[in-house]
Formats: structure tokens, sequence, C-alpha cells
């Protein structure tokens, strides 16, 4: 099989290695590598049997006790022969060989697309309101969410959210920190497609036992169930459980494509709750089979209100493709907040061209995702949350800045329980127990660790958020705005519409408010 | 004695609660609601009569109540219906039973294209014909059909029976028609005479998925 994401070179220190000094004694590698990079030999000798199956993700290096494993990129490979770098050839060699595309998990592999890091925060000096003192004074990071229109508004902590990532795609423990995380934090977890952990109804409200008599965590979060084309686990008590109902239009990792579960993960447990036969590949359509046009989209929205009893917001997902007219849509069929997932994201297993190459970037879907909302009147009002790619609350600032209401973290969620972005979840073997159904991996992943580490890391970021909402003169994150910003460079000036650096305009073909 | 709500000129919210507030009443017939779409989603209980025609996503997310339609049905008939029964005395239109996971249909006129798509549970039976690409992605349940089938009946069949006593234009992809088993023809007669339709469950031909796993093109790069 072709490396994932490129080789690796997996060396192993012999002075280190207490397999080494003492054959037969310690094969940790061997026993946590997934990928069977390890083998031991008749003399009770580790070796690395193939250096091929290495994705890099580090677990052997970890879990060595002589600290005796370095993993690092085969990276002259790269340099010297692109575009026909190692997993390139390979990647040809699979396809003449089997007929077969290949399919990735864990977003794009980097590219030369506009990002936020070439956009810089302008902070608050002499000529505008003066800088907030972050040590005494208060800054405002919530978000509501359905605020006019429903009876149970989502009033979130702070303006993040962990977007829609199914059990099924996860395992049933990161399901669970999901919530913990959430509900430690305030702020939502989402069902994704897969149905519901049971357990995620009362651990996202804080409680930590079923019967809901002890609440061990504060303040407790929100769930949001997706009602989506697959529609699998879906009923009228699982579009109740939720404090809301998202409809997914589509997805970062593969926009125009249904969810894509392979077989290798599709367990007794998963296949009872999808209703699919155990080890099938769970496949969702492309579109919904119930909505031909715009009509049935709101009818759709008017009967999940109905449903829910007008209590709860309805959001909507919506993969990287036209964001004006996709938002403008959302709005018209009655979107109480609509979260917009970037080219750059994804967590999902895609074709590989797909994840590659289908889609907007994150940052180029804002301007007319806002300009949108403006337009309609709309702007603030119907929360926009911008996904794909975000690591922090400098992304999120930049985000924010730009016009969006939150921010999502799909695959930094996932590094925040402990992934190290192998990029190969979709096999099915991630060696945290994150996107694995395999018992013995699952078990690598607590819960309540994995949903603190989350916790902590929503709470970093929030940290770094108020810094640079202070740092230039706001005390509240609805008041910053594109003025906060400066493009690096004039190819972001032209696709975002900020001022360009030195030159302290917008480009002029943004004249006009275009 | 059965309890009777006008449903002229009023939205669905404004019907829902009137239906919510005597759903204990006992059988409740209601008229002039072909305008409302998503009428009777999500009920757990209830016997309810639509006198006339109904709107689209009608008993959509039903959850154990019984629809009657007197008229003709529109598009997405029962609608991820998880238990209950949903009738039609009339004719139903595209999509009926998708996504249902369970409970039963009966259309005792004709269905419309993609009736019982991606059907995981449900038993839906047509007395009349059924249009194109009926039963798609199928993965549970059992769909009859007493007249005619379209184009691509079956595409992409999972699991689930089809039963079709007519002609159809073609077969979609992984399907096979399989012989019928005296277990078949009893469940079979068993459903016409319940709901009181007139065909010989001995004339029916079955039709079963290929592959469980048709989808497998692709495998994961390692």
């Amino acid at each position: 099989m072709p490396p994932v994401n490129g080789t690796f070179c997996v060396t192993i220190m012999k002075d280190r290695c207490i397999n080494a000094r003492m054959p037969g004694k310690c094969a940790t590698c061997v026993e946590v590598c997934p990928y069977d990079v390890y083998a031991i030999d008749q003399l009770g000798q580790v070796r690395v049997q193939n250096y091929n199956a290495c994705v890099g993700c580090r677990i052997c290096s970890e879990f060595c006790p002589e600290d005796a494993i370095r993993i690092n990129p085969a990276e002259s490979e790269f340099l010297v022969r692109s575009p026909w770098t190692f997993p390139q050839v390979e990647e040809i060699h699979y396809k003449s060989l089997t007929g077969e595309y290949m399919l990735r998990g864990f977003g794009t592999m980097g590219g030369y697309w506009p990002s936020f890091d070439n956009i810089t925060v302008v902070p608050s000096q002499i000529a505008s309101p003066a800088p907030r003192d972050k040590y005494r004074e208060e800054c405002n990071l919530e978000v509501v969410i359905g605020e006019d229109t429903c009876e149970r508004p989502i009033r979130l902590r702070y303006p993040f959210l962990f977007p829609a990532m199914s059990f099924g795609a996860l395992s049933k423990e990161a399901r669970m920190a999901l919530a913990i995380g959430a509900a430690m934090t305030g702020i939502i977890s989402n069902t994704g497609e897969g149905g519901l952990v049971r357990d995620e109804t009362w651990l996202i409200k804080g409680y930590e036992n079923e019967e809901r008599t002890l609440r061990r965590w504060e303040p407790g979060g929100y769930l949001i169930v997706q009602w989506s084309t697959g529609r699998w686990g879906v009923s009228a008590d699982y579009v109740r459980a939720g404090d809301g109902v998202e409809i997914k239009i589509g997805q970062g990792a593969k926009p125009g494509m249904g969810g894509h579960l392979l077989g290798a993960k599709v367990t007794e447990e998963i296949a009872a709750v999808r209703g699919v036969p155990i080890g099938s590949d769970a496949l969702s359509p492309c579109r919904y089979y119930d909505v031909q046009d715009l009509e049935d989209m709101k009818r759709m929205v008017a009967f999940l209100r109905d449903i829910t009893d007008y209590q709860v917001p309805i959001l909507f997902k919506l993969g990287p493709s036209r964001p004006y007219e996709d938002v403008a849509a959302c709005v018209e069929a009655g979107a109480d907040a609509i979260s917009l997932d970037g080219l750059v994201g994804g967590t999902g297993a895609s074709p590989a061209v797909v994840t590659q190459g289908v889609g907007i970037p994150t940052v180029a879907l804002i301007p007319p995702a806002v300009r949108a909302l403006k337009d309609l009147g709309v702007h603030r009002k119907v929360k926009l949350f911008i996904l794909g790619g975000m690591r922090n609350g400098l992304d999120a600032y930049k985000a924010l800045a730009m016009g969006a209401d939150g921010v999502g973290f799909g695959a930094a969620a996932e590094i925040a329980m402990g992934c190290r972005a192998c990029m190969a979840c979709h096999v099915g073997r991630c060696p945290y127990g994150i996107t694995s159904q395999d018992p013995v991996l699952r078990a690598r992943l607590n819960p309540v660790e994995a949903g603190q580490r989350l916790a902590n890391f929503i709470k970093a970021t929030a940290e770094e958020l108020k810094i640079l909402t202070m740092l230039s003169g706001h005390d509240d994150i609805r008041d910053l705005s594109e003025e906060d910003l400066r493009a690096m460079e004039p190819n972001i000036a032209a696709v975002t519409g900020l001022k360009l650096i030195g030159y302290e305009k917008k480009l002029s073909i943004w004249e006009n408010g275009r | 004695m059965s309890r009777v709500l006008n449903a002229k000129d009023k939205d669905l919210r404004t019907v829902s609660a009137e239906l919510k507030s005597c759903l204990s009443d006992g059988e409740i017939v209601i008229k002039n609601a072909a305008h409302l779409h998503g009428l009777c989603g999500g009920l757990k209980t209830g016997k309810i009569t639509i006198h006339g025609d109904s709107g689209d996503y009608l008993g959509v997310l039903n959850d154990g109540a019984t629809l009657r339609v007197t008229g003709n049905a529109g598009r997405y008939l029962a609608d991820n219906m998880t238990r209950g029964y949903v009738l039609v005395e009339g004719d139903c239109g595209y999509g009926a039973g998708a996504y249902c996971y369970g409970g039963t249909i009966v259309v005792y006129g004709h269905a419309g294209d993609f009736t019982a798509v991606m059907n995981k549970g449900a038993t839906i039976l047509v007395a009349g014909d059924v249009g194109d690409e009926v039963a798609t992605y199928m993965l549970a349940g059992d769909l009859i059909i007493v007249g005619d089938a379209g184009k691509n009946l079956g595409n992409y069949l999972i699991r689930g029976n089809i039963y079709i006593r007519g002609q159809w234009a073609s077969l979609g992809h992984n399907t096979r028609v399989q012989e019928m088993m005296p277990d078949d023809v009893a469940k079979l007669r068993g459903y016409l005479e319940e709901y009181g339709i007139q065909a010989d469950p001995a004339d029916f031909q079955k039709i079963v998925r290929l592959s469980e796993r048709p989808f497998y093109k692709s495998k994961p790069t390692r």
C-alpha cells in the first residue's frame, strides 16, 4: 500500500533501546504500532520491517520507555524529485496496479492557496480607541444562536464549536470526550450524521452518570444533532434530543459528495445505530432524496421547527462552494446559524483528489458570506461560523474580524485529544483511539482526560482571542471589524478586500464595497 | 365521535398546536389541509384522518400514529417514519417512504418516483404502479408493488425485499430476481388481506440484492 502522507525515516537508537541491549525484553513499539512497522525476529530482536507503512503518528516514540525512537519525514524526497515525490510515484503505482483511486482523511496536504497566515492583526495605539486591559477589564466572548426565533436559544460562552464528526468516523470515546469538553466550556458539540451516542445526551449537560444525579462539569454545553442526506439513526426522539438541529448540505472534506464511512469502521455497534450491515460501507447520498428545490428546504426547516416545538435553533452546514448564493439560500430557508466549511479543513474520509483540490479556501469564503448576510439585513442575527483548518485564537480573531460570529475546531479538536495528524483516520487503526473502532486502540483514549484536554484547548484559545480583541481596543467580539486587520500581500488583499499593508487602502477592485 | 379540525387558512404551527392539544381525545379528522407541509410530524400516538388531499411530508418522522388520507398525498409521504401506519386512499407523489426505519405505508393508488428510497425497515405496499428509481439504496424492509414499476427498480439494493406483481422497465444495479418461497407468499397474503387488496400472492416476483457490498470500488490507502 502506498504511503498516506509521505515517507518517514524510522530510527531506533541502539544505545538507548532496551531490546537492543536485552533481546526478548521490551517490545513496546511492536505492541503499540497499528501499522506493523516493527517486528520481532527469531532472536527476539526488534527491527523495522516496513518503513513505507509508517504514517508518522509517533505513537511508538511516545510509548518508548527509553525515548529511543526518532520519526522524521524524509524531506529530501519532496525537495529533490518534485513533482514526482515518492508518495506521488507510489500513488501512481497503486492506481496502475489496482485500478482504484486513493482515499484520505484529515483534510488537505497543504498548498499555495490564500490563508489566514497572510493577514495581520492591527493593534490599537493613539489614533484608535485605546487598548483594553486584559487583566483588569471584561471582554464579552458570548454568542447567542436563535435569540429571536426559538424559545431555547443557544448561549455559547465562547464563540467556538466542535463541528460535526460522526460516531463511526470517531470512536465512542472520542464522541464522549467532545461532549465533556463542550460541557466544561459551554460550547457546542455536534453529533455528525452517525446517530446519537446515548451517553452524549447527559455528558453534554455536565452529568457524570446517566441518572443525572451528579453534575460534575460546569457550565454544561449544547448538543447539536445533525440531519443529513443519509439520515443514519434519525428519529423523532433523536431530533428532539438536541439543543439544535443542523441540516447538513455539504462538508469541507468532500463538498458535493455524501458522508463516506468505510466498511472497516462499521462495527456491530455502529451498524446497529446506522441500520447498515456490519462491515458494509455506509455511503450517504450526495443530496437529499426528500428535497428537490429551495421550497422543499423551507418546508424541511418548518417541519423540523414544528417537531421540536419551536424550541431550538435550526443550523445549516455548507461545503465551500458559492458562499454568497449558498448563504443567501440558507437565510431564505430559515437558518438561525450557518457553518461554512473551507477547503483547508475536513476530517472525513474522502477521495484524495477531492480533499486536495475541490472547494474554496476557508479565508476566501468569509467576505462573500458576510456580504450575503449584510445584503439580506441579517448580519449578526443569523450567525456565521467558519470551519476548516482553524488552529488557534489568532485564526479565530481574523475570522471574527472579517465578519464571522464564531469558528469551529474539528481537526484541532482531534489533535487536542492526542492525535498527531498522521492523516490515516479513514483506515480505522488510529493509534490514539480517536478515529478507530478497534477495542484495543479505543481503550487508549480516556474520555474524561481527553475531554479535559479539549476544555483546556478551548479555554486557552479563548484567552488568545480575548487578548487580541482587547489589544485592538475592543471589549466585545461583536465590535471587531475589517479595520482591525491588514492583508500582508496583494493577493490576499484582492481575495479578502482588506486594506493592504503599506498601501493602507483596499485595492481598487474592492472600491464601492464590491 | 371524532374531533374535527378545520385547517383552512391556518399555518402549520397553529394546526399542530390544535392537533397536539386534542390527541388524547380519540380519532381526529383534519379538513382542508392540502396546503400544509409536514403535518402530523413526529407524533407518537393518535389516529388521524386527513379528509381530502394532504401536502408534502405528511407524517414525517412519524413515531407511532396512524394516519389515513382520503384523497391524494403529496411528496415525501411518511418521510423518515420509525413506527406507525400511514394509509393513502388515492395516489402519492415523489419519494413516498423515503428514509423510513419502520412502520407501514399503504397506498391504494399509484406512487411516484423514488418510492422507498433508502428505506431502512418499513413495509410499503402500493396497490397501483410506481415510478422510476424505486427502492434506490434500500437497506431493509419490504416493498410490495401490485402494479408495474419504472426504470432502475431497486438500484443499489443493500438488503430488504421487493415484491412486484407487474412488469418493470429495468432493474437497477445490484439486483436479481429470486424465486418466491412459501414464506414470501404467506407474508404477502397476510398484507394483501389485511389491507383489502385484491391480488394473488403467487403472481408476484421477488427482487433481492446481488451483493451486500455494492460500493466496494476503492480501498483505503493502507
